[in-house]
C-alpha cells in the first residue's frame, strides 16, 4: 500500500515523530512523508508513533492508497525531498 | 514491497535515528530501513561497524562494486534462517555425483531454453537466427542428455553461449555495437562491458534472495564449490541472465538509450560510465518489479519474486518433495 503521512504535533514532539516515521517512509517536505509499505510495517509504524504522541493535542494523519494507479501527484514550486532509490 | 537501494553518490553511510542515512557533501539523505532489501554500493562510501551491526539486525545485504564497476564483495549478514537439515541435503546432493549432475543439468537446460526463447523472439521480428537456434537446440536436445560429467555440461553450456553471443551481431545489426566474442576480466569492448556489468548485478541480486532462504550460497552444483566462494547464485544466474540481463541489454541498445559515448576505455578495458550504469540499473529494476501471470500460482508475480520462487523449488528438490524444473520463459 502507498501511505502519505502528515502530522501536526506539539514542537516538543516533532523530532520524535519525524525520527520514527523516517524509518518507514521518505521525507517529502516539513511534516509530510510518504512511501510504499507492507500491511505489517504500516501497523508497526502506527504503534511506533502511538508511543510518542500525546493523543490529546497531537494529530497524525495517514492517507492510505491501495494503489497509486488512479492517483496523480503534482508539484508546485520547489521539490524539497522525495523518494530516490538510485542515488 | 522491499526496495533495492543503489548508491552512486559518495559520502558517509551511517546509522542515524535507527535508519540508514547518507551524509554527502551537499545533502543528508535518509532511506527508510523498513522497506530496504539490499544496497548496491558504487560510490566511495565511508562506513563503520555500527552500520554493519545495524544491517545485520535489519537483515540487509550490502553489495560492493569497485571503481570499474567490478564486483568487490558482499556483506552477507549472519544467517538468520538456519537449517541444518537443508545444509545437509545440499551437501548430500553435491557429494553424490549422480545427484549433483542431475541438478547441474537442470541449470544448463534452463539456461539454454531461456537463451532459445530470446533468439526466437528476435527471429519472429525478422532477424536471421535460424542457424543459431538450430545449433543451440541441437546442444539442448542432443548433447546435454548425453553428458556424464559436470565438466561436460560446462563445455556444452560454453558452446551454446558462443553461438548465442555470435547471434548478438545479427540482433544488433545497424547498431554501433558489435560482438567480437566474449571477453571478461577485463571486457575488451563496450558490448562485453555491458554484459559483464549486467551479469555481476544478477549474481548479487540472487545472492540477496538466497540470504532470505535456508539455502547456503556456498554450495553450488554446476559451479564447483571451492574455498569460500559463493557458487549457488552463479548456478541460478545461468537461468536468469538471458531472462533479465540480456533483455535489459537489448532493450537499452534497441531503443538507442545507450551509445558508444557511455563507455570509456582504460588501458585495454572498456567501462560503462556512470550515466550508463544508472540507466542500466534503473531499467533492470523496472524489469524486476514488472509482473506477469504465474500459471501455477494463478496470480501475478514480479520477476523479483520469481527469483525467490526458483530458490524454493531448489529447496523442495533437495528435500525430495518435488524434482526441480528450471524456470523457462514462455514469452
Amino acid at each position: 500500500m502507498y501511505v502519505i503521512l502528515v502530522y501536526d504535533v506539539n514542537v516538543a514532539r516533532v523530532g520524535k515523530v519525524l525520527k520514527r516515521a523516517r524509518r518507514y517512509l521518505t521525507w517529502v517536505q516539513n511534516s509530510v512523508l510518504e512511501g510504499e509499505l507492507t500491511e505489517a510495517s504500516y501497523r508497526a509504524l502506527k504503534s511506533d508513533l502511538a508511543r510518542v504522541i500525546d493523543t490529546r493535542e497531537d494529530s497524525v494523519l495517514f492517507y492510505v492508497l491501495g494503489a497509486r494507479k488512479y492517483t496523480r501527484r503534482e508539484l508546485m514550486g520547489v521539490q524539497k525531498g522525495g523518494e530516490e532509490w538510485i542515488y | 514491497m522491499q526496495k533495492t537501494l543503489y548508491l552512486f553518490a559518495s559520502g558517509r553511510l551511517r546509522r542515524k535515528d535507527n535508519t540508514v542515512c547518507l551524509e554527502s557533501e551537499n545533502a543528508t539523505k535518509y532511506f527508510p530501513v523498513a522497506s530496504l532489501r539490499d544496497i548496491f554500493v558504487f560510490g566511495e562510501l565511508d562506513l563503520n561497524k555500527k552500520l554493519f551491526e545495524f544491517m545485520e539486525e535489519q537483515e540487509i545485504v550490502l553489495h560492493f562494486f569497485g571503481y570499474y564497476g567490478n564486483y568487490v564483495g558482499s556483506f552477507y549478514p549472519r544467517e538468520h534462517y538456519n537449517s541444518g537439515y537443508v545444509i545437509l541435503r545440499q551437501a548430500e546432493h553435491y557429494l553424490d555425483g549422480a545427484r549433483r549432475l542431475e541438478l547441474a543439468r537442470r541449470f544448463v537446460e534452463g539456461a539454454l531454453a531461456n537463451i532459445l526463447q530470446i533468439l526466437r523472439y528476435y527471429q519472429n521480428r525478422g532477424k536471421e537466427l535460424a542457424g543459431s537456434i538450430e545449433s543451440i537446440s541441437r546442444l539442448l536436445e542432443g548433447s546435454l542428455p548425453a553428458c556424464g560429467r559436470v565438466e561436460e555440461l560446462m563445455a556444452v553450456e560454453g558452446n551454446a553461449r558462443e553461438y548465442y553471443y555470435e547471434s548478438f551481431n545479427v540482433i544488433l545489426d545497424k547498431s554501433p555495437f558489435t560482438m567480437p566474442g566474449r571477453s571478461k576480466r577485463p571486457p575488451t569492448d563496450p558490448l562485453n562491458a555491458l554484459i559483464s556489468f549486467g551479469n555481476s548485478l544478477i549474481y548479487a541480486k540472487i545472492l540477496t534472495e538466497i540470504y532470505k532462504t535456508h539455502l547456503d550460497p556456498r554450495i553450488g552444483y554446476l559451479h564447483s564449490t571451492n574455498f569460500r566462494r559463493f557458487t549457488l547464485n552463479l548456478d541460478l544466474a545461468e537461468i536468469f541472465k538471458p531472462v533479465l540481463a540480456d533483455r535489459v541489454l537489448f532493450h537499452l541498445l534497441g531503443k538507442k538509450m545507450l551509445d558508444l559515448k557511455d563507455f570509456e576505455q582504460q588501458g585495454g578495458a572498456y567501462l560503462l560510465r556512470e550515466r550508463g550504469r544508472r540507466l542500466y540499473v534503473e531499467t533492470l529494476e523496472e524489469k524486476l518489479q514488472s509482473t506477469f501471470h504465474h500459471r501455477r500460482l494463478r496470480r501475478n508475480v514480479s520477476y523479483q519474486t520469481l527469483l525467490r520462487l526458483e530458490l524454493y523449488k531448489i529447496q523442495k528438490h533437495l528435500m525430495g518433495e518435488q524434482p526441480y524444473k528450471p524456470f523457462v520463459s514462455r514469452w
